[in-house]
């Protein structure tokens, strides 16, 4: 299944609604913020600021994008035999893939696989040397058109030292098209919702790395674009300010497309629905989140020192399969998903039949784990 | 947004970072203490003229500088209205026209590179069109180029007439006329600048490639001028100052169209490598 199949589809041309619990989204399908406010989670860095703040940010994308030319589309990336050259050395090569409008989708991959280098072309920094690539049905370099509709976090890209914080983000909103007097609304609204409301007037050369990080997260979100690219979003933060970014990611989720690259697949598990994962620049596997780490096909159970009664599981009707690691101790469950059998029933039945049989479970796990999956796919 | 609307907002931040980096203050404040100083000079060398030839009267010295102008401009119109401007204002005119791909080379060697170099420029290739970030900063520099040679021709204006070298009203109208002519030509230089800026994502190997750049132009129009061939000379922007000063209106028009058109060939040129290259 290719990687667009298996994301979750949603609403294309903007940013899906959100829950209707929680919003009742405007007339041009853009989500309310004050409704993710009324929630509770606008402001995933404890900002209590960012719930007044928000619908300021909002109110302009309401009316700036009368002015947007949406084109309605599926799929917000779409990358054909797309294939980057530096010099002799190819970076990323005959990468083809989809993704879904507003799913979460990651980039995974070890150093030198071409992640960034995709990301860069997705971004429009870099230019494919064959292939095509579009991002909301046109191609990155097409700036007019994708204004305002994509963020990117890049990496490695330093803030303009000489400006501050505050006058930087306007600028960018400027360059946006965001109404002149809607800019600085916009600007202090997305600081907000970054934890970052004090450092308006502080210098970009004078921000932490964490700081920076931030702000540059800050001016990815400014406009709430359709599709946000995050290059290594939590890198060299420390945990609490990665965590807290992490979190803020997951708020975004249904609000737009979301590309993650990053090395911490751990968290790419957590946030992302599916993932391409990439190698020396090939693609080696695209897919959900379930069909990269089999969690939909296999369960993993850890047993203390004890009795392990694996004929029974091997019994149970739904088991396809059964290995078993003595010297680990790790089980290891093959079933076929359908028919009324998930991972949940199937766990379900097995450890009934381990408990009854004195088994002591040490853990549990769907699939084989992202990591785990990295490393066979990838030398 | 239109592209304009594009290149206003990068020349406008531009003007608040010159303005605001020590880089552009402290040629702000060298430019100024330069020109006073320079002013001074002059000055102090009028004044000895006059001590020392009592007997040559203004009427004499504005006629040999009538004459010099004539054959310097090979034009009689010209060389007559330039014995009337204040002397110590067109050496002052002249002496920025030489020092002005100095100011330029130092303002706007890392104006693109700069941003290069740590790929802060890949907040604005997504916002705006590479040519208009391109148009924006050569429009930035220009500008602020243009702003630190008048805060300092000004403050020469002022000095000339606090010393009495000239009335004001024809300190003011001369100064602004052989200002606004300096304009044109920093704005090739600039163009020039920026083109070299773009090319090399190392601020300080920009800026030795342009001082070797604008070299190699000013040698160019020496060789030009030893073996009379007019063409080459042409490729030196400062050549067009004797056409921005000329009296006759084709002559001064061929200057700005030369100018302009050499503004346009270097931004252009400029906007399009920068267009086509991976950032």
């Amino acid at each position: 299944m290719s990687a667009d199949e298996a994301t979750t589809t949603k609403e294309a041309s903007a940013p899906p609604p959100a829950p209707a619990a929680e919003s009742t989204p405007p007339a041009n399908g853009t989500p309310a913020p004050a409704a993710k406010a009324d929630a509770g989670d606008a402001s995933p860095m404890s900002n209590p600021y960012a719930k007044e703040a928000a619908p300021s940010a909002e109110v302009f994308v309401a009316e700036g994008a009368k002015k947007r030319k949406k084109k309605p589309v599926e799929i917000a990336i779409r990358l054909t035999k797309v294939t980057k050259r530096f010099g002799a050395k190819t970076a990323v090569d005959g990468v083809s893939l989809k993704v879904k409008a507003g799913s979460v989708y990651g980039l995974i991959g070890p150093n030198g696989a071409g992640k960034t280098t995709t990301f860069s072309m997705m971004a429009g920094f870099l230019q494919p040397t064959e292939g095509v690539l579009e991002v909301l049905g046109y191609s990155p370099m097409q700036v007019d058109e994708l204004r305002s509709r994509i963020g990117v976090l890049p990496q490695d890209a330093l803030l303009p030292g000489t400006d501050k914080v505050g006058e930087f983000l306007v600028h960018m909103a400027q360059l946006q098209d965001v109404p002149p007097d809607a800019c600085e609304e916009a600007a202090r609204a997305v600081l907000s919702e970054v934890d970052g409301r004090d450092w308006w007037g502080v210098k970009c050369s004078s921000l932490s790395h964490g700081m920076a990080k931030r702000v540059q997260l800050a001016q990815a979100l400014i406009g709430d674009p359709e599709v946000v690219l995050l290059d290594e979003p939590t890198a060299g933060l420390d945990p609490r300010v990665a965590y807290e970014v992490r979190q803020l990611i997951k708020s975004r989720k249904g609000r737009c497309t979301l590309i993650v690259s990053s090395h911490n697949l751990a968290e790419l598990e957590e946030i992302c629905d599916g993932a391409a994962i990439l190698d020396r620049g090939r693609l080696v596997a695209s897919g959900s989140m379930n069909e990269l780490t089999a969690s939909s096909e296999e369960i993993r159970i850890k047993l203390s020192p004890g009795p392990a009664p694996i004929p029974l599981v091997r019994d149970l009707p739904m088991v396809k399969r059964v290995e078993w690691d003595e010297e680990r101790r790790e089980l290891v469950v093959y079933f076929e998903r359908g028919q009324g059998v998930d991972a949940e029933q199937v766990i379900g039945a097995v450890l009934w039949v381990l408990l009854q049989n004195q088994a002591r479970i040490s853990a549990v796990s769907k699939g084989r784990g992202l990591e785990q999956r990295v490393m066979e796919l990838t030398d | 947004m239109s592209p304009f609307s594009e290149v206003r907002f990068v020349a406008q931040r531009e003007l608040r970072k010159s303005f605001r980096s020590a880089k552009g203050i402290v040629l702000l404040v060298l430019s100024l203490l330069g020109g006073t100083a320079v002013t001074l000079l002059l000055a102090w060398v009028q004044q000895l003229k006059r001590e020392k030839l009592p007997n040559v009267t203004p009427e004499m010295i504005e006629s040999a500088r009538e004459d010099a102008m004539t054959q310097a401009f090979g034009d009689p119109a010209t060389g007559k209205m330039l014995s009337h401007t204040p002397e110590v204002l067109l050496a002052v005119f002249f002496i920025t026209i030489w020092l002005t791909p100095l100011l330029i080379s130092l303002l706007g060697f890392d104006n693109v590179s700069g941003d290069m170099q740590h790929k802060t420029v890949r907040y604005w290739t997504l916002r705006t069109r590479r040519a208009s970030y391109m148009v924006g900063k050569w429009l930035g520099l220009w500008t602020t180029v243009s702003a630190i040679t008048l805060t300092m021709h000004a403050v020469i204006w002022v000095v000339c007439i606090v010393r009495g070298e000239a009335p004001a009203a024809s300190a003011i109208s001369w100064g602004v006329r052989l200002w606004i002519i300096t304009l044109p030509i920093s704005a090739v230089w600039c163009g020039i600048s920026t083109l070299v800026s773009s090319i090399f994502k190392t601020p300080i190997v920009a800026l030795l490639a342009t001082f070797a750049v604008f070299f190699v132009l000013w040698v160019v129009f020496l060789i030009g001028l030893r073996f009379n061939v007019n063409a080459l000379t042409y490729v030196y922007p400062n050549t067009y100052d004797g056409f921005l000063i000329n009296a006759r209106i084709d002559r001064w028009m061929t200057g700005l169209a030369a100018c302009v058109g050499m503004t346009a060939l270097y931004v252009g040129a400029s906007s399009y490598m920068f267009t086509k290259r991976d950032l």
